[in-house]
């Protein structure tokens, strides 16, 4: 029995140690964002003791530059880059899932001839080294017209992940047991509505886990959003704070990347459980 | 087989094909340029300042092949590849098996070994950088500078650099790992656990002959994102770092050969040098996610 005990005792501080380890540089980046300067030079690095909002209401102020002490902090259109970043980052997803899941039906359900090999050439994609690829595809943003546009960063972040989604929604639906729509077609349903009313509601989670690994993908750039757009008020909030006017020794870089982290953080810990349900759900052998 | 055909498979066969277009469309429709660029410049004397660009057959290769500096990065990339996949394995599989036994506030910390992944890597990748290069005047930052200099005076210059980006490579990629790793030993039917518990009384061969086999799919994936990822993580470090890292990477030897110096075909060259080894890497493991297997009638 004791030796019971002392597993769960082990598992529990094994537990501990793995949740420290993940949240630690949010933790401790989030506590020097908090930080006035004076406790920035003499405080500790691992707490606050009296913490200043300042670095967050100052990404509010607008455009007028401002003098702080002896340092100018820098203007910067917060909100116009968060609502950017809110709309590229939803349009990407869209797209990704939308041509995810057609693909995947395609591939999972219907099988032209080939669709192993179409699957797989879709997924060699991600053998392509991203190097130096933004100078000829800046040129493809030039011949679609879409330079310092918010469409060319949809368009290439659309991309990125799909190949894996495609991956992930196929084996869904490959597993997915025919039946399932073909009684809804024998009910009288065509073919389309039978996938909408049906089989779309039941791959929920898969597109959760999908949707999820999108976020994942494209929340992670910031190379791109700053090379494709050049207007100030275009950019991205990881863009915008991490290469524009503001260095990235200031805390509000810090604190506006943190501030934007915050929905995307919450949306992912809402549904976590369902994106491992999805992947499950996704990979399952002859269900 | 068109006689065998089921009159309905025409038209199915059709449906699949307008289905799959806006993905193949999407896909192809942006890289494909882009790559064949890549490829043909690679094999002409294209740079920023030539005046005239000229054929020169396989000139940058043999010269990439013949300059020792190229076996360097090579190396390194090879190490760097390696060892973060090899970590990003172990702490997630660690990770997911934790996980997967019932505790209480499991819910919690599977929340928590969530966020590094979810969090975006724009945010966390400051973080570390804070964390590991912290500004010249916060109160912690002439310990971290000793560590620092104790890392580099051991290991060379640069050494730091390098370790700090691949542990926030590791960091963010075995959550990733850990979340996928533990939908995979979900699939796993657990009356399959149970029989090899009967069967086998050693733990970890129980590990090694039963979970790792069934997992096998899914640590292929994972191992394979994790290349992807690793090299996502350097162009975002190195952008970070305003190219501080002198570590020689391909990837950011490449870069610093394209825009700093302008020698474009020489970049395009070093960038696609890779290209050989991923897709070797790919073809190995499509075997094990996925495996040609006989279709259920």
């Amino acid at each position: 029995m004791s030796r019971r005990r002392l597993g769960r005792l082990v598992h529990g501080a094994l537990l501990g140690l793995v949740a420290l380890y993940s949240v630690f540089p949010i933790y401790f980046i989030t506590v020097q964002s908090l930080k006035t300067a004076e406790e920035d030079v003499f405080g500790s690095p691992l707490y606050v003791l009296r913490p200043t909002f300042e670095n967050y209401t100052e990404l509010f102020r607008g455009a007028e530059a401002r003098v702080r002490g002896f340092v100018i902090v820098p203007r910067v259109p917060f909100l116009i880059w968060l609502a950017n970043s809110a709309l590229v980052l939803g349009l990407a997803v869209a797209l990704t899932l939308a041509a995810a899941v057609a693909a995947g039906y395609a591939l999972g359900r219907l099988r032209p001839p080939g669709w192993r090999w179409w699957r797989r050439a879709l997924f060699a994609t991600y053998v392509v080294p991203h190097t130096i690829l933004f100078i000829p595809l800046y040129q493809v943003i030039l011949a679609l017209g879409l330079d310092d546009s918010h469409g060319a960063l949809v368009l290439v972040y659309s991309t990125m992940a799909l190949p894996f989604c495609v991956w992930l929604l196929s084996a869904y639906y490959h597993h997915l047991p025919r039946e399932i729509e073909d009684s809804a077609v024998v009910e009288g349903a065509s073919r389309a509505t039978a996938f909408l009313r049906v089989v779309l509601p039941m791959s929920r989670n898969v597109l959760i886990a999908a949707g999820l690994f999108t976020v994942g993908t494209v929340g992670n750039d910031f190379m791109l959003a700053s090379i494709f757009l050049l207007t100030p008020e275009k950019q991205t909030v990881a863009a915008g704070l991490g290469v524009m006017d503001v260095s990235l020794e200031e805390l509000l870089a810090v604190a506006g990347v943190n501030l934007a982290a915050v929905p995307v953080a919450l949306a992912c810990a809402v549904l976590a459980r369902r994106y491992v349900e999805g992947v499950t759900a996704a990979m399952l052998e002859g269900a | 087989m068109p006689a065998s055909m089921r009159p309905g498979r025409r038209r199915e066969v059709l449906v699949a094909h307008a289905l799959l277009a806006p993905a193949l469309l999407l896909v192809l429709g942006v890289l494909a340029y882009p790559v064949a660029w890549e490829a043909w410049i690679s094999l002409t004397s294209f740079a920023a300042r030539a005046e005239r660009p000229a054929f020169v057959g396989l000139a940058n290769y043999r010269a990439m092949l013949a300059d020792p500096f190229f076996w360097r990065a090579l190396a390194t990339t090879v190490v760097y590849f390696a060892a973060t996949t090899a970590a990003k394995l172990a702490l997630g599989l660690a990770m997911a098996l934790l996980l997967a036994r019932p505790a209480r506030g499991r819910a919690l910390v599977f929340l928590a070994v969530f966020l590094p992944w979810a969090y975006p890597g724009g945010v966390t990748v400051v973080a570390w950088y804070w964390m590991l290069n912290p500004p010249l005047i916060t109160s912690y930052s002439v310990p971290v500078g000793n560590l620092k200099h104790a890392v580099d005076g051991l290991l060379g210059g640069g050494a730091y650099a390098f370790a700090s980006v691949m542990l926030f490579n590791i960091w963010r990629g075995a959550s990733f790992t850990a979340v996928f790793l533990l939908a995979g030993l979900n699939a796993i039917p657990t009356e399959l656990f149970e029989y090899a518990r009967l069967e086998e009384r050693s733990a970890w061969r129980r590990f090694r002959h039963v979970t790792v086999p069934l997992l096998r799919p899914f640590l292929a994936l994972a191992v394979f994102l994790s290349f992807t990822g690793a090299f996502a993580d350097l162009a975002n470090v190195w952008m970070l770092t305003g190219g501080r890292i002198v570590f020689p990477v391909i990837g950011t030897y490449a870069y610093w050969l394209g825009v700093r110096s302008g020698d474009l075909a020489a970049a395009a060259a070093w960038s696609l040098s890779l290209v050989p080894l991923l897709a070797l890497a790919l073809v190995v493991l499509f075997r094990w996610f996925d495996p040609p297997r006989e279709e259920p009638a």
